[in-house]
């Protein structure tokens, strides 16, 4: 059940993509609204997505951040709004490790 | 050392570098074994008899005052407490210059052929008493009523560097579930209402593992920065199009962590779906810097967990955070890149670690669901009083109140697409 909030919640965001300005995905708002509120209400009760937040609550002291960029292409004309895979907010996903 | 071209025809002769070692100079190198590492040693020396006497009269009649947080003499009420580790092993200083990987004595490997029952001769009568260690700290010699304690550092985990004293009450305690329950009645399970007893929560220390460490982390990937938004019409659509300049970028940041907290029991450090765990865990952090030299007397009138995983096995789980630290740093240089960034390759380099074990007071309200055998916890920091819990739900109401919701919301749009027509 969780699983299909989660995919009714996914399915709203692609619609007003996937639509033309017919007003007729409006019909989606029940399903979508109803799974919402499952998935709300469960995650309240269950609190099965809290942990400790280590990142923010440890006390850390970090100098300055170091680096560089270098531009390497030039997209002229996609239709996604932003990167794929953006991965910069989710600090616990790992990436592949260099040793 | 530049080594000389081989010549491939040439049979290959080991390097010469010095004459053959004796044999007592091999029998030594062999005995010798592995580097040592450096430790801490936190025993308290003044409690290695067993008997933690009142400073004052001599009683062993002692046990904690979580309303002030001290020890408190039993036959003459006498109150005080056992030295801050943070001032007493230096704990709060020179992490920059760690190297290695720093033991305190408490946190030290558990080795499997150390038994949990620990005896000892009692030092008011000289009757031998037994305490297994799985359970409790403490026990009193049944002969002469004096109260003999784990002090000693046996390597089962069962004895840590230090232990943060209880500070919440247990009535506190109760206010608190009691209201973090009250707050989640409407759709809770009917079961779990009809049995919610919170005078029934228990006051448990869990073994903790708290590490300092520096560390140097280098993440490199992707960004996009947009460069132009448009719109084109395509038949009765308006499509929105982008123009973006793609970077290949390196962040690197080095850092200083003080006190990051881990669970030292396996138990306890496995969150997964078909347990509670990351509810404990949630109540993180601690004051740990309040943490005292290890009294087991702290420990009597509550229940105990042994920890069981030693610092070699936490070492992947100490990078795998740090690395995230050190991403969560970075982001605050990112704000160019408009469109996002991927992160593709990561690298950690754990410069020194200090590990202390410490026992935490946790205030813990349990209950299994008969249905699918699942543990909720309701757990309380007793230093804190940050309270997070898992309440079981009634299935059968969510999907009433989902219906019911989709039902308004099915409704409205029909309504909306009716006065569209």
């Amino acid at each position: 059940m969780i699983d299909l909030a989660m995919t009714l919640m996914q399915a709203s965001a692609v619609l007003p993509l996937a639509s033309d300005d017919s007003p007729i995905w409006l019909l989606l708002a029940g399903p979508v609204g109803g799974g919402a509120t499952y998935w709300l209400i469960y995650r309240y009760y269950r609190n099965t997505d809290k942990s400790h937040h280590f990142e923010r609550d440890t006390l850390i002291s970090a100098q300055p951040v170091q680096g560089g960029e270098q531009k390497v292409h030039h997209i002229s004309r996609t239709r996604d709004s932003d990167i794929d895979g953006d991965n910069s907010g989710q600090h616990r996903e790992r990436v592949r490790r260099v040793r | 050392m530049a080594q000389l071209p081989h010549d491939p025809d040439e049979p290959r002769r080991p390097a010469f570098d010095g004459p053959p070692p004796t044999l007592e100079e091999e029998l030594a190198a062999a005995q010798a074994g592995a580097e040592p590492t450096p430790s801490i040693e936190t025993v308290n020396e003044e409690l290695r008899d067993g008997l933690n006497r009142c400073p004052k009269c001599g009683s062993t009649d002692i046990q904690l005052r979580a309303s002030t947080g001290q020890l408190v003499c039993l036959f003459c009420r006498h109150e005080w407490q056992e030295e801050r580790v943070e001032e007493e092993f230096g704990l709060g200083h020179g992490i920059e210059e760690l190297e290695g990987t720093v033991i305190a004595s408490g946190a030290a490997d558990i080795r499997a052929d150390v038994a949990d029952v620990v005896t000892f001769k009692c030092g008011g009568c000289g009757a031998e008493v037994s305490v297994d260690t799985t359970h409790a700290m403490n026990a009193r010699c049944h002969w002469c009523r004096h109260t003999l304690n784990v002090n000693e550092q046996i390597p089962n985990g069962a004895v840590p560097d230090a232990v943060l004293p209880f500070k919440l009450t247990k009535e506190e305690a109760i206010t608190r579930i009691r209201d973090f329950a009250g707050r989640r009645r409407l759709f809770a399970l009917g079961r779990f209402k009809r049995e919610f007893v919170p005078e029934n929560v228990f006051g448990v220390y869990l073994p903790y593992l708290v590490i300092d460490a520096h560390a140097e982390s280098q993440y490199w990937g992707q960004g996009e920065v947009q460069t132009r938004r448009w719109t084109e019409k395509q038949g009765d659509n308006n499509v929105t199009y982008y123009a973006a300049d793609v970077y290949q970028l390196e962040r690197r940041v080095a850092y200083v962590v003080d006190d990051l907290t881990m669970e030292g029991s396996s138990e306890r450090a496995t969150i997964a779906k078909d347990n509670t765990n990351n509810i404990i865990n949630t109540i993180l952090p601690f004051d740990t810097k309040n943490a005292v030299q290890w009294n087991s007397s702290y420990l009597v009138g509550f229940n105990s967990e042994k920890r069981d995983l030693n610092v070699e096995a936490l070492k992947p789980k100490l990078e795998d955070q740090l690395l995230s630290i050190g991403r969560s740093q970075v982001q605050g240089s990112l704000q160019k890149f408009n469109r996002g960034v991927r992160w593709e390759q990561e690298k950690i380099d754990v410069g020194g670690s200090r590990w202390v074990a410490m026992y935490l007071p946790v205030w813990l309200y349990s209950y299994r669901q008969r249905s699918n055998g699942l543990l909720h916890y309701i757990a309380v920091n007793a230093r804190t009083g940050e309270t997070m819990g898992s309440i079981p739900v009634s299935h059968p109401k969510l999907l009433l109140a989902s219906l019911t919701v989709g039902t308004v919301l099915e409704g409205v749009a029909a309504a909306l697409l009716v006065a569209s027509a």
